[in-house]
């Protein structure tokens, strides 16, 4: 029989969350190739900016190489910890369940349960949707194989895996009440840690926080510094519950008319330093244990945006 | 009941390539109500293959005589049997049931085997009327309504989530999937709020068992309805309907 919940610690992810440090996780994204080259770039330049990075499993039900083969070569490569996302749309609960498995097997410390987008709005959109759990009975699920050494069946299981399991929150959700019900009940199931899905507005985050109440979990507030128009633009339009604000959205979309690539960089860096300062400086005065940046492909703006946490 | 629509012509038109002679049935339970199988359905679909250059033999089920229901479709199959025997295939205007029970009826039965061919797609167990329906139930063989205020998790929610909503729901509690349909999530939360049972909402539901849908399911009652009986016993109760005056509601305490 494992040990109860906050007993263990397997990752430095989680050991950095319990000592109370303020934690920065990182996004790497996995593409449609037959290597993960770039995410390695990527992670090898965020090595010591960030404890822990997140390895997107089929974001926006896009397919890509497989997260967990993804987080598995990122971190023997880099050294970077990685957080295996594992959405419940492409994989019923035996798939599921045997991917923890070998999630455990190949080292991996941390995995984010996510019920995941649906297919429809993919790049394979006849798929079959499958969702056979979502991302509470999942994160029971893994709960159950680490502490109990059981699978869903009751079966016994050979040297459970040793790792923690986080879960998402949606601050922006059109209705906060149910989707901070929901929350509770992830809480109550054994989630270790919560990542929220992107915010802007700092009202929407204290809504949330407020709503929420006090709990037990500690919680990274996600934020995504874009690192062109087109990757801003793409959340604004695609992402349901982010709203991106729009003088943000429009200082972005005037990069673009910059023509010298360097003296682009640069402008991109000031919109982004200049917006989320103010946002990460509040951030200081919230319940927030750490902060999730997702800037996908762009490790440049991490150094400067934790200096403002300093 | 069992919501359909027509294919495309140009689909059926691939499938009866190369069969010239050909029956068109239609269905007098769920087509009829879809007009998808009712007897304008099946002239309109015969002179379309005549306009093809197919030589057409039609048959029409009446009003609550189903393709699927054999008991009374074979009625109908039997009384046509030698234009059956020799056509090239059967198009079949009911939904994917009325198709293989006809289908195997006509091939193991009748000993004719035919292509027999769908005309139309069903869409769902539906509910609603008299204009509008929405697909309510899919049958799973382990009815979780109990547990989600009488919204089911597996239908009403695009991802059939036992424990929803999702991070996706749009403004205006709409959808992910969808903007046109309600997040069946919050609607399960707006109600058991109004029924004093959001503890029930934060409590987790164990996943759905779908070994309750090992299919494909058989089913077998002991006493079928037979034709006679049902027809004159349903009577008194659809004139009633038609012409007579609203059923009052039974007051409180009465009648225990
Ligand atoms: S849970 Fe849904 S699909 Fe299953 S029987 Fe009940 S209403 Fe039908
Ligand atoms: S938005 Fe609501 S109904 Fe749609 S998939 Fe998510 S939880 Fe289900």
């Amino acid at each position: 029989m494992g040990e109860k919940m906050g007993d263990e610690v397997y990752s430095d992810l989680m050991r950095e969350l319990k000592e109370g440090k303020y934690v920065f996780t990182g996004e790497l994204e996995p593409e449609k190739a037959g290597d993960v080259n770039e995410p390695i770039e990527m992670a090898r330049e965020l090595v010591g900016l960030v404890v822990a990075c997140n390895v997107t499993d089929n974001p926006q039900s896009f397919a890509y190489v497989n997260s967990m083969a993804a987080s598995y070569l990122i971190q023997k490569e880099t050294g970077m910890e990685c957080v295996y996302q594992l959405r419940c749309s492409d994989r019923n609960r035996m798939a599921l369940l045997s991917d923890v498995l070998g999630a455990g097997a190949l080292g991996l410390k941390n995995i984010l349960a996510l019920a995941g987008d649906h297919v429809s709005l993919g790049d394979t959109p006849d798929a079959k949707p499958v969702f056979d759990l979502d991302s509470t009975t999942l994160i029971a699920m893994i709960r159950k194989m680490v502490d109990e050494g059981k699978d869903l069946g009751g079966n016994e299981i050979h040297n459970p895996p040793k790792l923690h399991v986080g879960g998402a929150a949606a601050p922006g959700a059109a209705h906060l009440k149910a989707e901070v019900a929901k929350v509770k009940r992830k809480i109550n199931v054994g989630v270790e840690y919560l990542q929220t899905q992107v915010v802007y507005y700092t009202d929407v985050l204290d809504k949330f926080f407020n709503e929420l109440g006090k709990v037990d979990v500690p919680i990274l507030v996600g934020i995504f510094p874009a690192r062109t128009f087109g990757q801003a633009n793409f959340f604004h339009e695609n992402v349901a519950g982010v709203d991106v604000p729009p003088d943000y959205l429009e200082a972005m979309r005037k990069t673009k008319e910059i023509k010298d690539k360097e003296k682009r960089k640069e402008e991109v860096d000031r919109v982004n330093i200049e917006f989320f300062t103010g946002f990460l400086e509040h951030l200081k005065g919230t319940p927030a244990a750490g902060c999730h940046m997702m800037a996908v492909g762009y490790p440049r703006i991490i150094a400067p945006l934790k200096k403002v946490m300093e | 009941m069992i919501a359909q629509e027509q294919k495309p012509m140009e689909e059926i038109l691939g499938y009866l390539d190369g069969k010239q002679k050909v029956v068109v049935m239609g269905c007098g339970g769920c087509a009829t109500f879809y007009h998808t199988g009712d007897k304008k359905a099946v002239n309109e679909m015969a002179e379309k293959l005549t306009k093809e250059g197919k030589e057409v033999f039609k048959i029409v089920l009446p009003f609550s005589f189903q393709a699927c229901d054999i008991d009374k479709s074979g009625i109908w199959l039997e009384k046509n049997r030698k234009e059956i025997e020799n056509r090239d295939a059967v198009l079949l205007m009911s939904c994917g049931d009325g198709v293989q029970i006809v289908a195997d009826y006509i091939d193991e039965k009748m000993g004719i085997p035919k292509s027999v061919i769908p005309a139309n797609d069903a869409l769902g167990l539906v509910g609603g009327g008299p204009t509008k329906f929405k697909e309510t139930c899919q049958s799973c063989g382990m009815c979780e309504l109990g547990k989600t205020a009488g919204i089911c998790p597996l239908t009403a929610c695009g991802k059939g989530l036992m424990n929803g909503p999702c991070g996706g729901v749009r403004v205006g509690n709409k959808c992910e999937i969808d903007e046109e349909k309600d997040c069946a999530w919050v609607k399960i939360y707006e109600r058991m709020e109004k029924l004093g049972e959001l503890d029930k909402f934060i409590e987790m539901r164990d996943p759905h068992e779908w070994s309750k849908a090992k299919r494909p399911r058989l089913f077998e009652i002991e006493n079928p309805v037979n034709i006679m009986t049902a027809g004159i016993g349903a009577l008194p109760g659809f004139i009633r309907l038609v012409i007579g005056p609203k059923p009052k509601l039974e007051e409180e305490g009465k009648g225990e």
